[in-house]
């Protein structure tokens, strides 16, 4: 029943400015997939795109086995939730959710049939008489979500839909959303410049940047292994060290002349420059079975009650890491804390940012 | 209906079967020229077509009854060797502009001022300003304006209650065309409430910092309200002297369409109308509409050219 | 703290020692002068004829009566309740004319994508600084030509063609306001151009129907020089020519009966302002156009 999309070396460009370059993505059936990036990366367009809000300048667009680059919008079973939520403000919230369905040419008794179970559904019944500027901003988002249901579309597409609520509803609306997927079963697409709501609701997760793909995978596989250092970077809070580096034998780094095992085979000639990437939940203060860094000076100690975040100046550089530690710790301004890290979840990027896999 | 969808350069792409490329052509901007059917039929036929003939007409010597006879640019040099009238209709409207619409925009910005800074009874205030300039160019204004200044109307009732005793102000060549001017200045609203919409949109805060930096209220004048302005003043400035050389109604009516006494209320587009409906030159008053529009694409022209000197735009 | 910036001498306005009841006087003053004649013509058309001149600058009649308004009415041999109706006819049907070609237009210049609509906004923009006059001419030679002289088509027909461009421009701006994403969720619901036009952008965009309507209907109500070129018989006049001929065909001798016609000619347009001068302040304000 779900539906499946795919995209062929899909291409946007405006003039001679390309905003979409050759983006391949295969879309499985019911998943709920979030593209993710940092403004101007690209990601609204896409999904305009495959709405059919924005024509396609190269490559094909495939929705269930068929190509649909010149489908008009509407004819594409597909319905959107934009992020200012564009309710007709001069329609009433039955109104709204009716006027697809008039527009279509359905019976009255059908569009009421429909209308009244989408607002059973997100429980927006009592609203059906008010117009959209008379609810709250929470309100507006059922009712923007509820017009998109009413026409039982096949892919639902989501364009920002929370960045203007407060950060409270924002999860309420997260989970909401989480769960209308789970009952529909249909095909999603969700976009947000956020990485938390991104981890929180994908089953994949498409990270875009400058009209590319840097990776597509489940939440977990981007957090685990990204593939490269933009990825590494943007996945995970608060953001992960980054630390230059130089090759020091096959299997080993040099870092300020002490030695690093890599743990995996290193390409390249020795003395060759690398990246070497750090969660900063995954460094500890406490001796473990991993290597040491040395002592760093403690800069700006965060207590947040779960846990206790360190900026620290190691002796090997000048940039300071970020340091999550579990629970609450005795940690002060000033202090000197000896660093810790696990060779095995240490990442390592070529200088053109690409990740060295294990 | 994708008719919204091609800012991109147009889908060059084979789209199938012969004859998709126009399909997909139509299919992009159809709409957007079914919609704008209306203003193209009107362009072609209302205003390009009658332009390029009138532009052609003023090559003629043209009665309306017999066809146009092509006589080269005699119309254009008859203009400027062999009639009067016409460099007295020069005259007359350039002396109009050059008083009216200084005057008129200085009362426009003067009364702005004074309105400005949410006073209370703005509303009020405004709407009785403006409504002259709607009144404006109707022929009741006209006759009461011929009436007020009439020899024994009432300026010259007023006048004679301090002992003046006044001339017939319309009858009399040396005043009628300021009569006219006054007329102009009275209908100051309109560039008014546009002078307003631009003050509201200086920020107070600036007048708050300037004047902790103790400037006085004429520094912050010339410094502040004037240069943020200036874009306002220029667009005022320019509306307005395009219509004021397109004024035709008040000296018709006031000086019974004869741009009278001695031509001294003959504005351009009166003489115009005259060659054109009284005399049925045709050839003749097509040459004096494009010499006006000649004469105001030059005017704008310069004054764009003026605005580096004194516009203040934000960048 | 504020209060110490209050204050400071010179912080309220530019004008600081026009403040308060002076600043009022002063205005006062100005709107006394600028309405005095409007009120010296409606006292003058409430006059007994013998009274109007020698010397009355006041504004009371020694005594009112309607007779002015009853001569003027019948001055000429058509009356000018006919001028009244015609002017009615032709002012309606032109604004009808200006609102719907204008917001057609205004809503694909503002609101659709099509090859060369760049070219052909920036002409549009052109024919605003374009005199009239240049057209004039062939225009009226055309009209001849399709027999409309002494009809009223020549005034009413290019309304529907859109020839005023300060109409289309003054919708694009505010159509260009309207969130474009409605125009996308209703695509997105299937609606077509013409639907969102109908349904989307018109029903959100009355007050700018208002304003060009209101405008339109005064500046044809108001227009001189179209009717005095195409109209020749007197049963087919405007008010405005009616008002013209009155003074042709009576001279000073009955300066309170034209007085009375003009105070009527005005009324309509008193009437419009009074009940919408918001939006015509407003329209002119965004627009800056005109008078």
């Amino acid at each position: 029943m779900a539906t499946t999309i795919e995209l062929n070396k899909v291409e946007k460009r405006y003039g001679a400015h390309d905003v979409i370059r050759g983006i391949d993505l295969q879309i499985k059936p019911g998943a709920f997939t979030v593209f993710v990036g940092p403004s101007g990366c690209g990601k609204s367009t896409l999904l305009r795109m495959i709405a059919g809000l924005e024509t396609i300048s190269g490559g094909d667009l495939v929705i269930d086995g068929t190509r649909v680059n010149d489908v008009a919008a509407s004819k594409r079973g597909i319905a959107m939730v934009f992020q200012s939520y564009a309710l007709y403000p001069h329609m009433s919230v039955y109104k709204n959710l009716a006027f697809g369905l008039e527009t279509a040419g359905y019976k009255r008794d059908e569009i009421d049939r429909r209308v009244r179970a989408a607002a059973e559904t997100l429980q927006i019944s009592d609203y059906l008489p008010r117009k959209p500027k008379a609810l709250s901003g929470g309100q507006r988002q059922r009712v923007a979500i509820g017009r998109s249901i009413v026409r039982d579309p096949k892919i639902f597409l989501f364009d920002e839909p929370l960045s203007n609520l407060d950060a409270e509803l924002r999860v309420q609306m997260r989970v909401e959303i989480t769960k209308l997927h789970e009952r529909l079963g249909n095909t999603m697409i969700y976009v947000t410049h956020d990485q938390v709501e991104a981890m929180t609701m994908a089953d994949q997760i498409v990270v875009l940047r400058a009209g590319q793909v840097m990776q597509a995978g489940s939440p977990l596989e981007l957090y685990n292994s990204p593939a490269n250092q933009f990825v590494a970077g943007f996945i995970g809070s608060p953001k992960m060290n980054f630390v230059p580096v130089r090759i020091g034998d096959a299997t080993g780094i040099s870092l300020n002349g002490q030695r690093l095992d890599a743990t995996r085979p290193l390409a390249g000639a020795i003395g060759d420059p690398l990246t070497l990437g750090i969660r900063p939940e995954h460094i500890s203060i406490n001796e473990g079975a991993g290597q040491s860094l040395g002592e760093a000076h403690v800069e700006l100690v965060e207590h947040l009650g779960g846990s206790t975040v360190l900026h620290a100046r190691p002796a090997f550089g000048s940039e300071t890491l970020t340091v999550v530690l579990p629970g609450q710790q005795p940690c002060r301004n000033g202090d000197k804390v000896p660093l810790w890290i696990d060779p095995a979840r240490c990442h390592f990027f070529t200088p053109d940012g690409q990740a060295l896999r294990g | 209906m994708a008719a919204y969808d091609t800012m991109s350069k147009p889908d060059t792409r084979k789209q199938g079967a012969a004859g998709g490329w126009l399909a997909g052509a139509i299919r992009r901007n159809g709409a957007g020229y079914l919609f704008l059917a209306p203003w193209l039929i009107g362009f072609f036929c209302l205003t390009l077509g009658p332009a390029l003939a009138s532009l052609y007409l003023s090559f003629t010597n043209f009665d309306l009854l017999s066809a146009p006879e092509f006589i080269g640019a005699q119309n254009y040099v008859r203009m400027v060797t062999a009639d009067p009238r016409f460099i007295a209709s020069i005259r007359v409207t350039l002396v109009y502009v050059a008083l009216s619409v200084p005057l008129k925009l200085a009362f426009a910005l003067a009364v702005a001022m004074v309105l400005n800074r949410g006073m209370r009874g703005l509303p009020f205030y405004r709407a009785i300003f403006y409504l002259p300039s709607l009144l404006g160019t109707s022929v009741a204004i006209a006759v009461l304006w011929r009436q007020l200044f009439a020899a024994d109307g009432l300026v010259n009732s007023l006048l004679a209650q301090i002992g003046i005793e006044g001339p017939s102000w319309i009858s009399n060549p040396n005043y009628s065309l300021y009569t006219l001017v006054v007329l102009s200045v009275w209908q100051f609203g309109s560039p008014m409430i546009i002078f307003l919409a631009g003050l509201r949109q200086i920020p107070t805060d600036m007048y708050e910092a300037a004047s902790l930096d103790g400037a006085s209220p004429t520094r912050q004048f010339l410094r502040i309200t004037l240069p943020l302005l200036s874009p306002v003043i220029f667009f005022n400035f320019v509306i307005q002297t395009i219509e004021a050389f397109k004024a035709f109604t008040p000296a018709f009516v006031i000086s019974g369409g004869s741009g009278g006494p001695i031509n001294s209320t003959l504005f351009y587009t009166l003489y115009l109308y005259q060659e054109a409906f009284s005399y049925f030159r045709m050839g003749y008053a097509s040459a004096l509409a494009w010499v006006l529009v000649v004469i105001i694409a030059i005017f704008t022209a310069f004054s764009f050219l003026t605005t580096k000197y004194w516009v203040h735009y934000d960048d | 703290m504020t209060d110490t910036v209050h204050d400071m001498p010179g912080r309220r306005s530019a004008y600081p020692r026009l403040t308060g009841g002076l600043r009022h006087a002063v205005l006062i003053a100005i709107s006394f002068v600028m309405v005095y004649p409007i009120l010296w013509m409606v006292s003058g058309s409430l006059r007994p004829a013998s009274e109007l001149f020698g010397g009355d600058a006041g504004l009371i009649p020694s005594q009112v009566t309607v007779q002015a308004y009853r001569d003027g009415w019948f001055g000429l041999q058509v009356n000018f309740g006919r001028f009244f109706v015609n002017s009615l006819i032709i002012s309606v049907l032109a604004t009808v004319g200006n609102v719907i070609a204008a917001s057609l237009v205004a809503f694909a210049f503002a609101r659709l994508r099509f090859y060369g609509q760049k070219f052909w906004f920036a002409l549009m923009l052109g024919t605003l600084m374009l005199p009239y006059h240049v057209t004039l001419i062939p225009q009226y030679v055309l009209f001849r030509e399709l027999g409309w002289v002494n009809t009223w088509w020549p005034l009413i027909l290019p309304k529907y063609f859109a020839v005023d461009a300060f109409f289309i421009f003054l919708m694009v701006q505010f159509f260009r306001a309207i969130p474009r994403e409605l125009d996308e969720a209703a695509r997105m619901d299937g609606c077509s151009a013409w639907r969102i036009y109908r349904k989307i952008i018109l029903p959100l965009s009355m007050p700018v129907l208002a304003t060009a309507a209101i405008f339109s209907f005064i500046w044809t109500w108001e227009d001189f020089f179209g009717p005095l070129i195409y109209i020749s018989e007197m049963s087919q006049y405007t008010v405005q020519l009616g008002l013209r001929s009155f003074i042709d065909s009576s001279g000073t001798s009955s300066w309170n009966a034209l007085f009375a016609m003009s105070v009527l000619s005005l009324v309509p347009i008193f009437l419009i302002f009074l009940f919408f001068q918001r939006l015509l302040i407003e329209g002119i304000a965004t627009t800056g156009m005109k008078r």
